[in-house]
């Protein structure tokens, strides 16, 4: 085989051109009720022989009594522990027989119980997901093994400089008592005693038809997603009634550093948070545009800073958790000890340099180009299209949203941009929160004058 | 399973595999480079994670981060991974970005050395040595990949080292150390590039010719360091250590040496794996978290690794004081699976999930050009990425019990265990 013509040389001093345009769509959006008030919400993706099917319930980490966080969890946790008579071996023997990638989770809006299957197991997957969501056992022995596994993932976390400053951190942007405070899988003492009475209490006021839509997205017609839902859930009865959202309030009065010592760690694990947004705000789409340009992509401000202008760190990111209510807003990284307080200080005068004056041209182009041109990225699974219906369900937003949601995106101004970082970036109210060894890092964070300095123990999490 | 697969090579020796589907408005460019830490000389571990950041910082015709920054900017998403074989790259556009891309990924082959400069490397190297505080050192449990990989293989072994490899051999690599490492591993020859996703053939392998044609082939690969050939293969004893101190709750590691990825016996082992710890209803997870509770959680896995020997996995995360008792009873299922045929509905379970997760995956355009780039890296085979399961289909109950029996044994095992500060040792408990 002789080897090709040799090509003309091209010219690599600018980016080539972009080539044709291709159209994206999101795919459209099926709405359909129950007589018993089951939401159904379907999307036709038929690239592949795989459906999603997801139950998203009303049942998440604001529906539980707040000293009993982490009830939620456990309860959505043991859904495949027995169900309408069969075990959780026979379960188990169900899930993998069908080759069903099932999860069950809660988030603090919703608790969530689906899968994923090849599309000849769909009928045998929805009726499996309506006897764990609707009629689950929760034999006691389940329960207690449940519970002592999520007892030693809150002493690994808590033994984990990341996650145990996470904790600290939400711990220090809520008000003691508020939501969002404490972490949503519970703390030690709030899964002490819990026992199968009070699961099967939880899941029999919050799992009912009225407060759950149903999503699927895949290779099904929603003509045969609504004749399989009316027959696996149709008959499912009873109300879980509206849930009043209880209020968020913010813990500090003014920036405060919170050092969770850790004699000899390697290294600093740094937060710095604050009361953030929820996701019906109107300014929702100009905050994540100005989250993108601080934080939130690698060529983010504060990335370039911390990582490529001074090494400090393997990366620095910052997120806005958008619920229902305003969920938080972080700034999260690992840096050098040595490195600690600068970085502190480096953030705060990041979050104010996007507060001082608009972002440039370039900047705001970039950002939003970004935020619209990864979101059909996240559109090539079944359960990526699904998990945006969910979204749908969970905020009550209009079946169009998706279809509109990149030219929302690219709609946002600088001014916006300004705007969403005065009213939502807190520089002089945040928590700042250092897990590390505080003998090396106590006297550089004090020296910075930003606010008390509180040092604490892991353990004392747990107080 | 269709995938189109079209492969041709460049005059340089750049092997490229071209996989269209037009479902969704994105294509998916995905280069394997044939180095990885196996190919590093001693005093120089890390020498090639740490190249794979140079990588990015900017070549000829790219500034600094201009690569991550032009990607980022046209909506995409990318990164680059190093492992003990290979090193990859990929990045996730917009259909129309596909020769922003091409342009992107040449220039860093095809004109690296003229931007390379002492300030970028020594900014990488502070942020590499935070990547591994970040992810081992400051991580309970976070170094034990690394802890396995000393106890499986020799010191003259390719993967006696970590990936991250040491903070001392990191502080002594050189800006001529890298060059020399761009100049012996960096070329068309030692590389494939796969296209995935939305594209017109005629018009990609155009574009590919047109950015990677003028690229000069590269001199020849030197052989491995060390020796990759593991004789005997079996370790020929138990080796054990026990970490204190660091970790909240103990943990097991056991690891067998078990033939290379693509082998048939790496399929059985793979199989075996499954039985083990692949779903809920899986040998480990039934008896040894749900029914005895001795395992909090377990996992079982193979490296999907080709000089010399895999490795098989076992994890199990025990409850306080639970170390040495779990050890046992892991060991005692893995004798159960040497010694008894699994029943056909249970090997009908495995492979079954085995076949749902790959498809699963496989739905990614980025995804099924790294498995694609992988195939042609390690056997010539892109059309693998369609037929591999075939493989898991072919292996039988009596081919998982013969490599159970015959490689996970005592004397081919290691046996690494974490105990939290003030815990008693594993042998005593």
């Amino acid at each position: 085989m002789s080897p090709p013509a040799p090509a003309a040389a091209p010219d690599r001093a600018a980016p080539p051109p972009r080539g044709a345009l291709r159209p994206f769509h999101f795919p459209q959006v099926h709405r359909r009720a129950l007589p018993n008030g089951l939401r159904v919400l379907v999307a036709e993706v038929r690239n592949f022989p795989i459906v999603t099917v997801d139950v998203v319930l009303d049942a998440g980490g604001v529906s539980e009594p707040e000293d009993r966080t982490g009830l939620a969890t456990l309860t959505a946790g043991l859904l495949e522990s027995g169900a309408a008579g069969r075990d959780a071996d026979a379960i188990a023997e169900r899930i993998d027989g069908l080759g069903l990638s099932l999860d069950s989770g809660v988030s603090w809006d919703t608790a969530q119980c689906g899968f994923t299957c090849l599309r000849s197991r769909l009928e045998p997957g929805f009726e499996l997901l309506a006897e764990l969501v609707r009629q689950p056992t929760f034999p006691e022995g389940e329960v207690e093994r449940v519970r002592d596994e999520r007892v030693s993932s809150i002493v690994n976390r808590r033994g984990t400089p990341s996650s145990a400053a996470d904790e600290a951190t939400n711990r220090w942007i809520f008000a003691p008592g508020t939501l969002f405070a404490r972490p949503l899988a519970g703390m030690l003492r709030t899964l002490q005693g819990v026992g199968r009475a009070e699961v099967a209490a939880f899941h029999a006021a919050r799992y009912r038809p009225d407060a759950a839509t149903l999503v699927a997205a895949g290779d099904a017609s929603v003509d045969e997603i609504v004749a399989l839902a009316e027959r696996w859930f149709g008959d499912w009865a009873g109300g879980a009634g509206a849930l009043a959202l209880p209020a968020v309030r913010p813990r500090v009065e003014g920036t405060t550093v919170v050092l969770l010592d850790r004699p000899g760690a390697a290294q600093s694990e740094l937060r710095v948070g604050h009361v953030g947004i929820e996701r019906a705000a109107p300014d929702y789409f100009a905050a994540t545009v100005m989250n993108a340009i601080l934080g939130g992509t690698f060529s983010s401000r504060l990335n370039l800073n911390l990582r490529e202008r001074l090494g400090y760190t393997y990366g620095a990111s910052t997120t806005f958790a958008a619920r229902r209510q305003p969920g938080p807003f972080s700034m999260s990284t690992a840096v050098q000890t040595e490195a600690t307080a600068h970085a502190v200080s480096e953030t705060l005068r990041e979050l104010r340099g996007m507060q001082e004056a608009e972002v440039t041209p370039a900047e705001l182009d970039d950002a939003r180009n970004y935020l619209a041109g990864v979101f059909p990225l996240g559109l090539q699974t079944t359960d990526g299209v699904s998990g945006k219906l969910s979204t749908l369900a969970t905020y009550g937003l209009p079946d169009d949203y998706w279809e509109h949601y990149r030219d929302r995106l690219l709609a946002v101004t600088a001014a916006d941009v300004l705007a969403a970082a005065r009213t939502r970036l807190w520089p002089d109210r945040a928590a700042v929160v250092v897990d590390g060894d505080a003998a090396r890092i106590r006297g550089e964070l004090e020296a910075l004058e930003i606010g008390e300095v509180v040092v604490m123990d892991p353990d004392e999490l747990e107080a | 399973m269709q995938i189109p697969i079209e492969r041709f090579e460049l005059g340089n020796g750049l092997r490229v595999v071209l996989s269209e589907d037009h479902t969704n408005p994105v294509v998916g460019v995905n280069l394997w480079y044939n180095v990885g830490s196996r190919n590093e000389l001693p005093g120089r571990t890390g020498l090639a994670h740490l190249f794979e950041h140079m990588m990015f910082q900017g070549s000829q015709h790219v500034p600094e981060t201009g690569h991550i920054a032009h990607v980022e900017r046209v909506g995409g998403s990318l990164n680059g991974t190093t492992w003990l074989d290979r090193t990859n790259f990929y990045d996730t556009v917009p259909a129309d970005r596909l020769e922003l891309v091409l342009w992107l990924e040449s220039d860093r082959l095809g004109c690296f050395l003229p931007a390379l400069t002492q300030e970028k490397l020594d900014n990488q190297r502070e942020v590499v040595k935070n990547e591994r505080r970040q992810r081992v050192d400051n991580q309970p449990y976070g170094d034990w990949d690394e802890r396995m990989q000393a106890m499986l293989f020799p010191p003259d072994h390719p993967y006696h080292h970590s990936v991250l490899g040491s903070m001392e051999d990191l502080d002594a690599a050189t800006l001529d150390d890298v060059a020399d490492f761009f100049r012996t591993y960096y070329a068309p020859n030692n590389a494939v590039l796969t296209l995935c996703g939305d594209f017109d053939p005629a018009e990609a392998r155009r574009l590919v010719e047109r950015w990677f044609g003028g690229i000069p082939r590269g001199p020849a690969i030197p052989p491995l360091p060390g020796r990759p050939v593991l004789e005997p293969f079996k370790l020929g004893r138990e080796v054990r250590h026990t970490a204190r101190g660091g970790v909240p709750l103990p943990r097991v590691y056991l690891g067998w040496r078990v033939p290379v990825y693509g082998s048939s016996d790496y399929y059985a082992a793979d199989v075996a794996s499954e039985l083990l710890a692949g779903g809920t209803s899986s040998r480990l997870y039934r008896r040894l978290v749900r029914e005895r509770r001795l395992a909090r959680g377990v996992a079982a896995f193979l490296l999907p690794v080709v000089t010399g020997s895999s490795a098989f996995i076992v994890r199990g995360n025990a409850p306080a004081g639970g170390a040495a008792e779990l050890e046992r009873a892991l060991l005692d299922e893995v004798e159960r699976l040497a010694a008894e045929l699994a029943d056909p509905a249970e090997m009908e379970r495995a492979i079954t999930g085995l076949e749902a997760r790959h498809l699963f995956e496989l739905q990614k355009v980025n995804e099924r050009a790294d498995q694609i780039s992988m195939l042609t890296t390690y056997f010539d085979d892109p059309g693998l990425v369609a037929t591999e399961l075939e493989r898991y289909r072919a292996v039988t109950a009596a081919d998982v019990r013969r490599v159970t029996a015959e490689l996970l044994t005592a004397d081919n095992r290691a046996v690494l265990t974490y105990l939290p500060d003030g815990e008693a040792p594993a042998e005593a408990a």
